[in-house]
């Protein structure tokens, strides 16, 4: 589904903030990627979602080599993503509703349907009570969920969330984790970076760890299991 | 299609209600429009109607040949023959000195007061005249021709009488080239008025346009809300531009209508002007469109930048 090789992302005028990271993602995995601040999570989820291209290697996405892309083609790949970012990147001049209805805009679907969309989305979250309301009178926890709904009305096949619990206190992530681990049970793919060990304790994912640009090491988290499985997936370099 | 045209009427949709919330400056920026679009119009109206006042005036290629007052009836024939040769002339005809002075007491009968003034002239006072109707309409062999004709002995003046409205047409054509640059400077005027006002908009809609482009849309989305702004911009202010010439020249024709009949003119300005109205309707959106058009290509292009460096 999502193939790096030897993929190096430089920025112009800084040192390189990925080198030579190679991993495969499979459809339906739950990934996370860690690391410390600065060690290259952020932008290795921009090359995956097609808002960065990468200064050297192949990043294939549904076997689509982004770096051949057109321009004008990038859109229609990044409508397969749902992107849930850190600060939720909501826009507070309007409804939930007509914010979680923006991305099917985008896509043009039509009126009626788009709105049953929408309220499905909601439901998902637990935000259907409050579609009238405006994003800023929400909690933070519902900010990150109203921000899930969006990324999720166009029933994207890959879920990218750059830290969503990030500034969220633990009852509040938990019950985001849950949602996601929901979509994943149905099949969408998620990569979350996280720099937390609470939201993925006790999981038996794949981590993907980022030190300094570089790729550490992929586990199936702390459990250790499947450990060899998984490594074959990914070489480190 | 049927989603292009989907997303067509939500651009609308969303612009007219922007639009709508923001009614006065709207309507504004619309007014602007309108009065730097209606200046030029206005000129244009002005010197459009002198120009068809002069047209029929030019056409006339009459040269008067007036002789000094002494000249004998032999002087009279030379002339007369002269002229007969000349080339150049299509036909002319003699008027006495006699004939004239019967005209011009005949004439003056119906009006008393003119009647009393040639009256009391005695003697006559005018010149035997030939009047000559030219070949050519050109200005330039009509100038010639009258200074040949200035040349003949015997001859006092000789009156090209046109010349007035071959003056005022040059003027006229002049006008008509100011203008165009008087436009010109006002089309880059608006351009810029309306590329700012677009690029404040963009502004303040500058995480909408992050967002829509990070989660998927595509430039000619982004671009479309904002080219709709652009020319209703445009159409507005056009229409503003018609209503505003409308009113000034049913005005100006109220105030000239006593000037002209005392002139025995019916003189007034067109009213109703279809292709003027059409081209200043039309050059407005088109100068809507342009401007928000550099505006926002401009704007995504930083929005995208922008978002890189993030």
């Amino acid at each position: 589904m999502i193939k790096f090789d030897q993929v190096t992302k430089r920025y112009p005028g800084s040192d390189e903030v990925l080198k030579n990271v190679s991993l495969h993602i499979e459809a339906g995995e739950f990934v996370f990627v860690t690391g410390n601040s600065g060690a290259g999570k952020s932008t290795l989820l921009k090359l995956i979602a097609a808002t960065e291209r990468p200064t050297s290697g192949t990043v294939l996405i549904a076997n689509q080599n982004v770096s051949q892309l057109k321009a004008s083609a990038i859109p229609f790949l990044r409508r397969r993503f749902g992107l849930i970012f850190q600060d939720h990147k909501l826009l507070y001049d309007r409804n939930c509703f007509e914010n979680v209805i923006l991305p099917l805009r985008i896509n043009g679907v039509p009126g009626n349907e788009a709105a049953k969309r929408v309220r499905a989305a909601l439901d998902k979250v637990g935000l259907l009570h409050k579609e009238k309301a405006m994003p800023i009178t929400l909690s933070g926890g519902e900010q990150q969920r109203l921000a899930i709904a969006r990324a999720v009305v166009s029933r994207p096949s890959i879920l990218i969330a750059d830290e969503p619990t990030g500034n969220l206190d633990a009852n509040y992530a938990a019950d985001i984790m849950a949602i996601f681990y929901a979509f994943n049970q149905v099949g969408v793919t998620v990569i979350m970076a996280t720099h937390d060990a609470l939201g993925m304790s006790a999981t038996q994912n794949r981590v993907l760890h980022l030190n300094q640009g570089q790729l550490m090491q992929s586990s199936p988290s702390i459990t250790g299991i499947n450990q060899t499985a998984s490594n074959s997936d990914v070489s480190t370099s | 299609m049927n989603n292009w045209l989907n997303h067509q009427l939500q651009a609308i949709k969303l612009v007219l209600s922007r639009m709508h919330a923001n009614s006065l400056s709207s309507s504004m920026i619309s007014l602007v429009i309108g009065v730097a679009m209606c200046l030029p119009s206005l000129f244009y109206i002005g010197v459009d109607n002198l120009s068809k006042l002069t047209d029929h005036m030019q056409n006339e290629t009459e040269i008067s040949l007036f002789l000094k007052l002494d000249v004998s009836h032999d002087t009279i024939s030379e002339i007369d023959a002269l002229l007969a040769k000349k080339p150049e002339i299509k036909q002319y005809y003699l008027v006495t000195k006699d004939e004239a002075w019967q005209q011009l007491q005949a004439k003056s009968k119906s009006n008393p007061d003119v009647n009393d003034a040639v009256n009391q002239l005695g003697k006559n006072p005018l010149p035997d005249a030939f009047f000559i109707q030219a070949k050519s309409v050109e200005p330039d062999d009509l100038a010639s021709l009258k200074t040949s004709l200035q040349s003949i002995p015997g001859v006092e003046q000789a009156l090209l009488n046109t010349e007035w409205a071959k003056r005022l047409s040059t003027m006229i054509s002049l006008s008509k080239k100011l203008i165009f640059f008087i436009a010109a400077l006002l089309a880059i005027v608006l351009l810029v008025i309306i590329g700012n006002t677009v690029r404040m908009q963009i502004l303040t809609q500058q995480d909408e346009i992050e967002v829509s482009y990070l989660i998927g849309a595509t430039n000619s989305f982004i671009r479309t809300p904002f080219l709709y702004a652009g020319v209703f911009y445009g159409l507005f202010g056009g229409l503003f531009a018609v209503l505003m010439i409308l009113g000034i020249t049913l005005t100006f024709n109220y105030a000239i209508a006593d000037l002209s009949s005392l002139y025995n003119s019916d003189f007034s300005l067109t009213i109703f002007n279809g292709s003027l109205f059409l081209t200043v309707v039309s050059t407005a959106v088109l100068i809507g469109w342009l401007g928000s058009y550099l505006a926002v290509t401009r704007a995504i292009a930083s929005v995208i930048q922008l978002q890189k460096n993030h």
